[in-house]
């Protein structure tokens, strides 16, 4: 190959890249852009790290904060989501009376593509990739249902039926949504995440191995 | 300075126990209850929380395997002894023979904050312990 035909395809490797990652960023930009202009601030906090101390704190919160959903969610999951919002949480948020009848507001493919794209830019150093393995194992099902009993919140597949509790959210497709790495996160560091939450503390009572079996279960739930 | 050292050492391990154990802010035993408990005991303590019946609550979910216990029963909590009460809120059902279910609160909440809850039991129940 002659030097002009290398130089040539050198700018063109260059001018690809500088637009690649030109149009991300405008991605990112609009994203950022649209979270603001629709108000989603106003209900999602996109700045950690958690600073609630008291049930007050949590409770007055109005939607679950998304400040290290990059490190939460599974991105194709959470553009999906964003332009066909589902039922996560069985009951309204922070309540554990009232059932969970909002919709939550629908954006455009193109909108919710961006969203997420900027709301993946958000993460947590407290989640570390690949610790876990994401599959819905029977010793993590033992775990889950008969050993720690979180199935008592959580409700979960049971046939084609579901089964479980309905004041934690709902965890019957949390594979499709939810990164394996960063259940176990939850797990093992909840005051980062969520300082103030229904949840018991499992620190000090599930093993690290056994909080990764659960994470890898959860996530393993299609 | 050996007296000194282990001062230091005290207030440290002093500080870590203090840090590491639950709560982050003092509640009433009321507070915690309808935080915590509820979830499955319910708000008023008759053990129908929306865990226990979700139909109960418009929501489309089997009633739970196991029926939470109805603090408001001076039969049933009267034959419970206060420790063994605090041993199922601390350690969970498992460590009192019941469901596991019933999961442990005792790194959630302080030896204290589960006194003082055991105590606003025996307020729902109107009874004292074995």
């Amino acid at each position: 190959m002659s030097v002009g035909k290398v130089g040539r395809l050198m700018v063109l490797v260059v001018m690809t890249a500088f637009v690649v990652g030109f149009s991300w960023n405008l991605s990112y930009a609009d994203g950022k852009g649209i979270f603001a202009s629709k108000n989603c601030g106003s209900c999602h906090q996109i700045a950690g790290p958690a600073a609630e101390k008291t049930f007050d704190d949590q409770l007055k919160k109005k939607g679950p904060e998304l400040w290290y959903s990059g490190s939460k969610f599974k991105s194709e999951w959470l553009r999906g989501w964003l332009e066909k919002p589902a039922t996560i949480r069985l009951l309204k948020y922070n309540s554990i009376t009232e059932k969970n009848s909002e919709k939550h507001p629908a954006l455009s493919k193109k909108e919710a593509e961006d969203v997420a794209d900027y709301l993946m830019t958000l993460t947590a150093k407290e989640v570390t990739a690949g610790g876990v393995t994401e599959a819905s194992t029977p010793q993590g099902k033992n775990l889950f249902v008969k050993r720690y009993g979180c199935v008592g919140c959580h409700s979960i597949k049971a046939g084609a039926q579901k089964a479980g509790g309905a004041s934690g959210p709902d965890l019957s497709e949390a594979g499709k949504r939810l990164k394996g790495d960063w259940v176990y996160a939850y797990l093992k560091e909840p005051k980062v995440f969520k300082p103030v939450k229904r949840m018991p503390i499992f620190v000090g009572i599930i093993n690290d191995n056994e909080m990764k079996t659960i994470a890898g279960f959860v996530a393993g739930q299609k | 300075m050996i007296k000194r050292i282990f001062l230091v050492i005290t207030i440290l391990i002093g500080t870590a126990a203090f840090v590491g154990k639950g709560a982050v802010f003092a509640a009433t035993a009321e507070e915690n209850y309808k935080f915590y408990c509820a979830q499955c005991h319910g708000l008023d303590g008759k053990g129908e929380g929306v865990n226990a019946k979700p139909k109960a609550f418009g929501i489309d979910l089997p009633e739970m395997s196991v029926t939470p216990r109805n603090h408001t029963s001076s039969v049933d909590m009267s034959k419970l002894s206060d420790i063994d009460v605090q041993n199922a809120i601390s350690d969970g059902g498992a460590s009192v023979s019941k469901s596991s279910i019933m999961p442990p609160f005792g790194k959630t909440l302080t030896e204290a904050e589960i006194k003082d809850l055991t105590a606003y039991l025996r307020k729902l129940c109107k009874c004292k312990g074995k």
